[in-house]
């Protein structure tokens, strides 16, 4: 029954995707845009390879998996959609899971964008790594929709799009997504180690450089946990 | 007879504010029940409890015996809310359809509530895009795919014209005939009286009033006096025999049990009153005097 009630929910969500691209279309656009930018102007002779794949890659996949999801859910809100969809019996895990689920075609696109990119730039990339790193990057940002959901259950959609940058932007800067880590003062580095970007931007990394895998994935995997259970605690307590 | 919705005592405060204060309330199975009541009188916190929507701090809410929390009991009920915004990217078919999902309800059954709500032909059509009048009984297809036994419609009424006014009051009574139970909030009180088996009044929080919509009237102040009169409010009030009196626009309505004491009153105190009509009172102007609220807004 409930898989049932999910398919249909995940199918709403992708239907929207489907019938309003150009949302898709320009939340893509950023990332990959800047990226490109990026690249032209510190590339220099090599380009933007793996590495720059994997942390910027990070960042483009959180900017999406991020902002989009908690301000479609306060909009949905706001509506009262969601309120028919709770009268109706909908349980709140299945509504929550279909817009981690929807999460996905930003997280790819934008994923693909970048790599594309990156691609023209470097010159050909080893396309087996390019597809760890982009599935590591996919599987790894969407526990991050959980936080996003969390705070769209909460917020109406313009103050969600404020607080969703304002979380997003320190934690990927402190995270060393945006700048090298060598190059922030030292006392970040110390924090970086508690930031959950960092560990999935380093996860990524380890696709190219080798190294331990394992803290990064536990860490990534008890940022799922915590995510799952604030955005379970907001939308219980939302007013929807 | 279990009652298909039974509220006990129920209590519900937003912080300081006290929105419902100790209401009871039943409807049985085929029976229409009417919510009335003043702007801010509770009716819609009332809803969002027997919904499931949220929870009184004490009382009980029963629907067919079981907690309306529970999705099995939500999915027994058919709701149309206020103020719902259709998702602009989906169709009336695709919600009607998700919608039976929800309910555990097959896409056939979607149909044939598309069908019974006269939705024919916009299956294809975005909700969104969809007239105040459509959206309305695109809520009721998606409340009666669940074949409900317990129906709860908050101002389900707003925005439709007289025909498909009529149309959705056919639909709702023969839900009634099958066994459905009712609960309806509006604020057209003429109309509640015409297809409730019972009125309920809710006046802050509280119910002041419940009968059939024949008692209520017959409960009341009996006749209403209108006038052009520059008589100050407070002292009509006061006058023998005057229920209530209210300002509308440039006249004065007074609802009274003795009208001819109240005419010779206005014209003694006012020999330039002019205008004066005597009516019988409404089931509106007893509401008034009920709550001494001037209108029954929603």
């Amino acid at each position: 029954m409930n898989s049932r009630i999910f398919r249909y929910e995940v199918r709403d969500e992708l239907l929207a995707i489907v019938r309003e691209p150009a949302a898709l279309f320009f939340t893509v656009l950023m990332p990959v845009a800047f990226f490109a930018l990026f690249a032209a102007m510190f590339g220099g002779e090599g380009g933007f390879g793996a590495g720059s794949l994997a942390t910027y890659g990070a960042f483009a996949a959180l900017s999406v998996v991020m902002m989009n999801p908690g301000i479609s859910f306060a909009d949905s809100r706001e509506r009262g959609w969601l309120r028919v969809k709770r009268a109706d019996g909908t349980p709140l895990s299945v509504t929550i899971l279909a817009k981690v689920v929807a999460a996905l075609p930003y997280a790819v696109f934008t994923l693909a964008g970048v790599t594309a990119v990156a691609w023209a730039t470097a010159g050909p990339l080893d396309v087996l790594q390019v597809v760890r790193i982009v599935g590591v990057l996919v599987i790894g940002a969407l526990p991050f929709t959980l936080f996003s959901l969390a705070v769209g259950a909460k917020l109406s959609p313009s103050t969600s799009s404020a607080v969703l940058n304002a979380i997003l932007i320190p934690s990927v800067i402190m995270s060393g997504l945006w700048f090298p880590l060598e190059l922030l003062p030292s006392w970040l580095g110390k924090v970086a180690g508690f930031m959950p970007p960092y560990h999935l931007a380093q996860l990524a990394v380890a696709q190219v450089e080798g190294g331990t895998i394992w803290s990064h994935v536990g860490f990534l995997a008890a940022t799922a946990i915590v995510g799952a259970a604030v955005a379970v605690m907001a939308y219980r307590s939302a007013d929807v | 007879m279990e009652h298909v919705l039974e509220v006990r005592s129920l209590v519900h405060r937003y912080g300081e504010r006290v929105a419902l204060d100790g209401v009871d309330l039943t409807v049985d199975p085929g029976e229409i029940v009417a919510l009335l009541g003043p702007n801010g009188a509770g009716k819609t916190t009332l809803v969002r409890n027997v919904i499931g929507l949220v929870r009184g701090e004490s009382g009980a809410v029963r629907v067919a015996g079981g907690d309306p929390k529970d999705a099995r009991i939500r999915r027994r009920m058919g709701v149309v809310q206020q103020s719902v915004g259709f998702p602009r990217s989906l169709t009336v078919g695709e919600i009607v359809i998700g919608a039976a999902a929800r309910k555990g309800k097959s896409a056939a059954e979607a149909r044939s509530a598309i069908t019974e709500m006269g939705l024919t032909g916009l299956e294809g059509r975005r909700a969104a895009k969809l007239s105040g009048g459509q959206q309305q009984r695109l809520q009721l297809a998606m409340g009666l795919v669940s074949d409900p036994i317990l129906l709860v419609l908050d101002e389900p009424t707003e925005g439709l014209d007289v025909e498909a006014r009529r149309r959705f009051w056919a639909t709702i009574q023969s839900r009634r005939a099958d066994g459905a139970g009712v609960l309806v909030t509006t604020h057209l009180v003429e109309e509640a009286a015409s297809i409730a088996d019972r009125v309920v009044v809710l006046d802050e929080g509280r119910i002041v009033a419940v009968g059939t919509p024949d008692e209520l009237r017959r409960r009341l102040p009996g006749r209403r006096v209108e006038a052009w009169t520059t008589i100050p409010i407070e002292e009509i009030r006061s006058l023998d025999g005057v229920r209530s009196a209210a300002r509308r626009g440039e006249r004065t309505v007074i609802t009274t049990t003795d009208s001819e004491t109240v005419v010779r009153a206005l014209l003694d105190l006012d020999p330039g009153a002019r205008d004066l009509t005597v009516a019988t009172a409404t089931l509106e102007d007893a509401l008034v005097a009920i709550t001494h609220h001037e209108e029954m807004v929603s």
